[in-house]
């Protein structure tokens, strides 16, 4: 089953682009990256499949309920971040945290509300307390003291709160809209770790971000945006592979660098050349670049990794600066 | 595709903003019942109403008329304490609370980033914004009974020697809190389709208008056109006071003018794209 559907959305700002004419679908258990650059209509992707923007055409399904504009569809079901968290100053994470989880909920207090029933069955009651359980687990484990004023807490302390409140009611469909902007690297992987983890209890993530090797690291499949359009939708190794190779070439000692005949092998560049070794990249496959270096006496070749940022930069150049 | 269900109805919010106004609510409650009280206790004792006339004389005449015109004179202690009901600056009071609420609620939750958050949640738009109308219209005409308590606590504490015609307070009372609803719900219309700062200014700029419009029709009778179309117009309390008898024409301009206002304001609210 599919757990998001988006199907031809487009959402225009008057005369301004948002997104136009997309369409992907994330299946269930799937962690799915949303790549794209600032501007590029992440965040009004996002924001329309949570109902909180209306398309200007098309449309967004979550676990098969069309999202409807301003009537909080599926809410009850999706863990969602904004990219830009910002709360109540004078709150405390934990009293923030659980006005939110309890927010349209038939009673605010567990004890009062066990005798309402969830439409799943489930008593309203015993989820807060789980809701409050799970709290609890995941500011541990960001090392996030929930007792502090809002407004006393660090910009990173404050994406931690965002995160535990995208978790803690244990959603089917996780929307998080650049997660780990402003943590440590140490926190970073927490919550890398905490997405796999939700996967693996069933849960869909949708994982929108401008860092690539934040998406590679978890995700199965990618879409990337540019200016609103969908230029790439694949699995992320495909992605991952997209851009210019490298290849660094060292030679025997006392012999010259040759010069890249360019006319032979087009598309490979030199990125750095010293007395006796080449560092090029290319695009395409090796074979014509590894026949002409046969000639020369090599001590030794490395392939660097592809460079995510390469990749990054392949699918984000406009098309009038990808020729160059 | 399953049907959407209605999210129960957000009282956590509902309590949650009332929390967060209450201060503010309890602010201006105290001083339109210490005004009630402070007006009682000037206008019980003939002396210090000389006092009073003299000091409301000093005052600009549209001030004056504003209050109650040729009502407030010596031996009149309805059209005396009416003035507590209608004073510039109990005046301001309400209308601090009917504009500042709903732009704080709707417009400034919109531009401090947290309306996302509760949109998130499981809360429909116009529940949210029947959170914000219940806030405004409950507090205002709490106000009013609190400014109404004040003048009955005040009868009690001070001896009149004329018969204090609470009923025609409790009418006037009920007026001004419908009065008070409406600039709430333009308040509320106004949160409803800009951005806090501009919704603040429309409503203060309407109030503004209103206010000037009903001095330059009492003033100058070839203005008389202007009354009409002035909310303060339709709380008169010469009429209240003379004839005893329900406003019913200008309560029913009034709701009237507060329904559409709010009907129109929730119906912006949910179709409009929110610059979150």
């Amino acid at each position: 089953m599919k757990a998001i559907e988006i199907e031809t959305l487009t959402k225009r700002y008057g005369q301004a682009r948002g997104v136009e004419d997309l369409s992907f679908d994330v299946e269930e258990g799937e962690i799915f990256g949303y790549l794209g650059p600032n501007g590029s209509g992440k965040t009004t992707t996002i924001r329309c499949m949570m109902g909180l923007l209306r398309p200007t055409s098309g449309q967004c399904c979550i676990l098969g309920e069309r999202i409807v504009h301003g009537k909080a569809t599926q809410h009850r079901r999706i863990g969602y971040l904004p990219g830009d968290f910002r709360t109540w100053p004078g709150l405390t994470p934990r009293k923030l945290l659980r006005l939110l989880a309890r927010l349209g909920q038939w009673r605010g207090r567990p004890g009062l509300a066990s005798r309402r029933h969830l439409a799943d069955g489930r008593d309203q009651g015993q989820d807060a307390l789980a809701t409050d359980r799970r709290q609890e687990e995941l500011a541990e484990r960001l090392d996030l003291s929930l007792d502090r004023k809002m407004r006393t807490l660090s910009k990173g302390n404050r994406q931690k709160v965002g995160i535990v409140y995208a978790f803690q009611h244990q959603p089917d469909v996780l929307i998080l809209d650049e997660p780990t902007i402003g943590l440590d690297p140490l926190i970073r992987q927490n919550v890398l770790d905490l997405i796999r983890e939700t996967t693996q209890t069933g849960a869909t993530v949708l994982l929108s971000s401008h860092d690539l090797s934040e998406v590679a690291a978890v995700c199965g499949r990618a879409a990337v945006l540019r200016e609103g359009r969908l230029v790439e939708l694949a699995p992320i190794s495909k992605i991952v592979q997209q851009g210019q190779r490298r290849i660094k070439v060292w030679f025997l000692e006392g012999s010259q660098v040759p010069e890249l005949p360019a006319d032979v092998l087009p598309g490979v560049r030199v990125i750095q050349q010293n007395s006796n070794t080449l560092h090029v990249a290319y695009q395409g496959t090796v074979d014509a670049l590894l026949k002409w270096l046969a000639q020369f006496p090599i001590d030794r070749v490395t392939t660097p990794e592809t460079s995510l940022e390469d990749a990054f930069i392949h699918y984000y150049r406009k098309e009038g600066n990808h020729e160059s | 595709m399953k049907a959407n269900h209605r999210p129960p109805f957000p009282w956590l919010l509902l309590r949650f903003w009332t929390l967060r106004i209450l201060l503010a609510w309890c602010s201006i409650a105290f001083w339109i019942f210490l005004f009630q009280i402070v007006v009682c206790g000037i206008v019980h004792d003939n002396e210090k109403v000389k006092v009073f006339i003299q000091y409301i004389d000093m005052l600009p005449s549209f001030i004056k008329t504003f209050i109650g015109g040729e009502a407030v004179h010596v031996g009149n202690i309805a059209g005396l304490i009416a003035i507590g009901y209608q004073e510039p600056f109990v005046l301001l009071l309400y209308m601090l609370y009917a504009v500042g609420v709903p732009t704080a609620l709707l417009a400034g939750e919109v531009q401090r980033g947290t309306m996302e958050l509760i949109l998130s949640r499981e809360t429909t738009k116009t529940q949210i914004y029947i959170c914000a109308g219940l806030i405004t219209i409950i507090g205002m005409f709490a106000l009013v009974a609190i400014m109404f308590l004040g003048t009955v606590i005040a009868t009690h504490l001070y001896d009149f020697d004329q018969d204090v015609p609470l009923y025609s307070f409790f009418m006037l009372a009920i007026n001004g809190g419908i009065l008070a609803s409406t600039v709430g719900g333009i308040a509320l219309l106004a949160a409803a389709c800009f951005r806090r700062s501009m919704a603040v200014s429309i409503t203060v700029a309407y109030l503004i208008l209103n206010y000037f419009a009903e001095i330059v029709a009492e003033w100058w009778p070839r203005m008389k056109w202007l009354e009409p179309i002035n909310i303060f117009h339709y709380v008169n309390n010469v009429t209240i006071f003379k004839e005893s008898a329900w406003p019913v024409w200008d309560m029913t301009v009034l709701i009237t003018i507060l329904v559409i206002s709010t009907v129109a304001g929730g119906v912006i609210w949910s179709r409009r794209d929110l610059p979150l």
